[in-house]
């Protein structure tokens, strides 16, 4: 299965193919596309239909991940899943929202299957996940009651020991912590459940 | 020089376009405004102090101050040791550096260590030229020596050689490796290695972009480290935005060497910026950030985390879009 991701760097992009393969039920494997990238909130809300477009009309991908950090926007919750629930302000609901309004004015092209796609948000930012297991607070949870730090500098400093990483850093970090979640990938859904564990749920219907 | 105090404030007086303007600095600083705003101007204070006594105060003194009016130019460098200062002053008659605070030994060592500092503006035509080969040949301020500095780095250091190889098959994976060629004795010139089919390809068939990322990476990798200060001017020119997060990598890794595995001392680095992709990689770190404004002909310095309502104005914005927006200063004047 032919995935694309969109993330904001490339070690993101490491971690979320590994913990995407935890739970899609098939092997998945890149796009043979130049790597996506965005430059973070908010420009990917105005890439990801151009990501789409591409991906449906001039790739063979199967599916797309979009995958971004909170930050200080509100965390997806399950009241945003009610009918008429979406927050504006949530970054989960406007990236679910301008991905399936795009994929709506998709031409179906023949012998070519619907993409696929899902969203996710890391709570605050993705080294949240990567302390998840090794930090009690590491959570939505402890996020919104205010245990896990909210810094992003502090976050950045107890995941790789500084908050100026190199990239080669946090490639390995990535490659490191996302295997070990990926191993128990469920207890990361039950500790960011608006964040990761709604992607779960998309990728597990894949 | 690097274990001594770093400089954390220079005050310019009647200095050229800096009229009465002090820019803050820190381990590593980034200027960021238009041109013409004083930023190559504040980088020159190292030359200027360095060889004081190669100018005088006529040659320095901002534009539409006469030689009659008895103005003296000063560039005042503070340090992070309390009381300890540095003045240069140059007077219509007279010129005079006075020290505040300091031991003689490290006004010895400061003094050293200002006239090897160098501002770095890297030219690819020059970055791309074969080197006769001298003992202890130091890079350029536009790259002069290049391929000079990755020889002796190969001999001397070759562990270190190897690992600015695997990062610049990182930055660049077309390529895999630096290669030699000897067009003359005595002489070096560089060619890089393709990941495919390891053609070698001489300088002069490599693109701008790569050559200015490979001299950025040899200045991380090779260090001046009697230098008081690192200077480099643009090193966004000529390389992808992609490419920016490695740059900016390489600066910290001179500035802050311990979060990149490095024993040595650390370098403070000022570098100079038009980009606002480069700016966006600093969102996390508005202490490092220092806008130029640019006032008619006059010039002024305003470090970004001192301003109160940044949060406010930069809400989820991208850091570059929000300067580019000219709500933080440091944009070109319009008619």
């Amino acid at each position: 299965m032919k995935v694309a991701v969109l993330s904001e760097s490339p070690a993101d992009e490491l971690a979320v193919r590994i913990l995407a393969q935890a739970v899609v039920p098939h092997v998945i494997e890149p796009v043979d596309i130049l790597p996506l990238r965005t430059r973070g909130w908010p420009s990917v809300l105005d890439v990801v239909p151009v990501v789409i477009k591409q991906l449906h009309y001039h790739t063979l991908a199967d599916g797309l991940i979009v995958v971004v950090d909170s930050n200080d926007s509100p965390v997806h919750t399950a009241t945003h899943e009610s009918v008429g629930g979406a927050n504006a302000h949530c970054r989960f609901c406007q990236l679910r929202a301008v991905t399936s309004s795009t994929m709506q004015y998709l031409r179906p092209i023949s012998g070519r299957s619907t993409l696929r796609y899902a969203v996710g948000t890391a709570v605050p930012a993705i080294e949240a996940w990567y302390l998840s297991g090794l930090n009690p607070q590491a959570s939505e949870a402890g996020f919104l009651g205010g245990a896990l730090v909210h810094d992003r500098r502090e976050l950045k400093r107890l995941v790789y020991g500084t908050d100026r990483p190199g990239l080669s850093l946090e490639m390995n970090r990535a490659a490191m912590e996302a295997q070990r979640l990926a191993a128990g990938i469920h207890d990361l859904e039950i500790s960011f459940p608006g964040g990761f564990g709604r992607l779960a749920v998309a990728l597990r219907g894949w | 020089m690097s274990e001594d105090p770093i400089i954390t404030d220079i005050q310019f007086s009647n200095f050229r376009v800096l009229r009465d303007a002090h820019l803050p600095l820190g381990q590593f600083t980034l200027i960021v405004g238009p041109n013409g705003s004083g930023k190559s101007t504040a980088l020159k204070a190292f030359h200027y102090l360095a060889y004081a006594g190669n100018y005088s105060a006529q040659t320095l003194v901002s534009a539409g101050i006469g030689p009659d009016q008895g103005q003296s130019v000063s560039i005042r460098m503070k340090f992070s040791l309390p009381g300890l200062r540095l003045d240069g002053i140059w007077h219509p008659s007279w010129m005079g550096l006075q020290w505040q605070g300091s031991s003689p030994e490290f006004q010895r060592r400061f003094g050293n260590a200002l006239a090897v500092t160098r501002v770095y503006s890297f030219d690819a035509n020059i970055l791309a030229q074969p080197v006769q080969l001298q003992p202890n040949y130091q890079l350029g301020e536009r790259g002069e020596g290049l391929a000079a500095v990755l020889d002796r780095l190969r001999d001397q250091k070759p562990e270190r050689f190897e690992s600015l190889n695997a990062e610049l098959a990182r930055w660049l994976p077309e390529f895999d490796r630096i290669l030699f060629d000897t067009p003359g004795q005595g002489a070096r010139a560089i060619l890089l290695r393709t990941r495919r089919g390891h053609h070698s390809i001489p300088a002069s068939d490599i693109s701008q972009g790569t050559l200015l990322a490979l001299a950025i990476l040899t200045l991380a990798y090779t260090p001046e480290r009697t230098a008081a200060v690192v200077c480099i001017e643009e090193p966004d020119r000529g390389i992808h935005p992609r490419l920016l997060r490695e740059v900016r990598d390489a600066m910290y890794r001179l500035a802050h060497p311990q979060d990149y595995g490095e024993s040595r001392p650390p370098i403070q680095v000022i570098a100079t910026t038009h980009s606002p992709y480069m700016l966006d990689l600093f969102r996390d770190h508005p202490e490092e950030i220092v806008i130029a404004h640019k006032r008619d002909t006059e010039a002024a310095f305003e470090r970004l985390s001192e301003r109160t309502d940044l949060q406010e104005i930069i809400g989820e914005a991208h850091l570059g879009d929000v300067w580019f927006s000219g709500v933080l200063g440091g944009v070109p004047p319009e008619e």
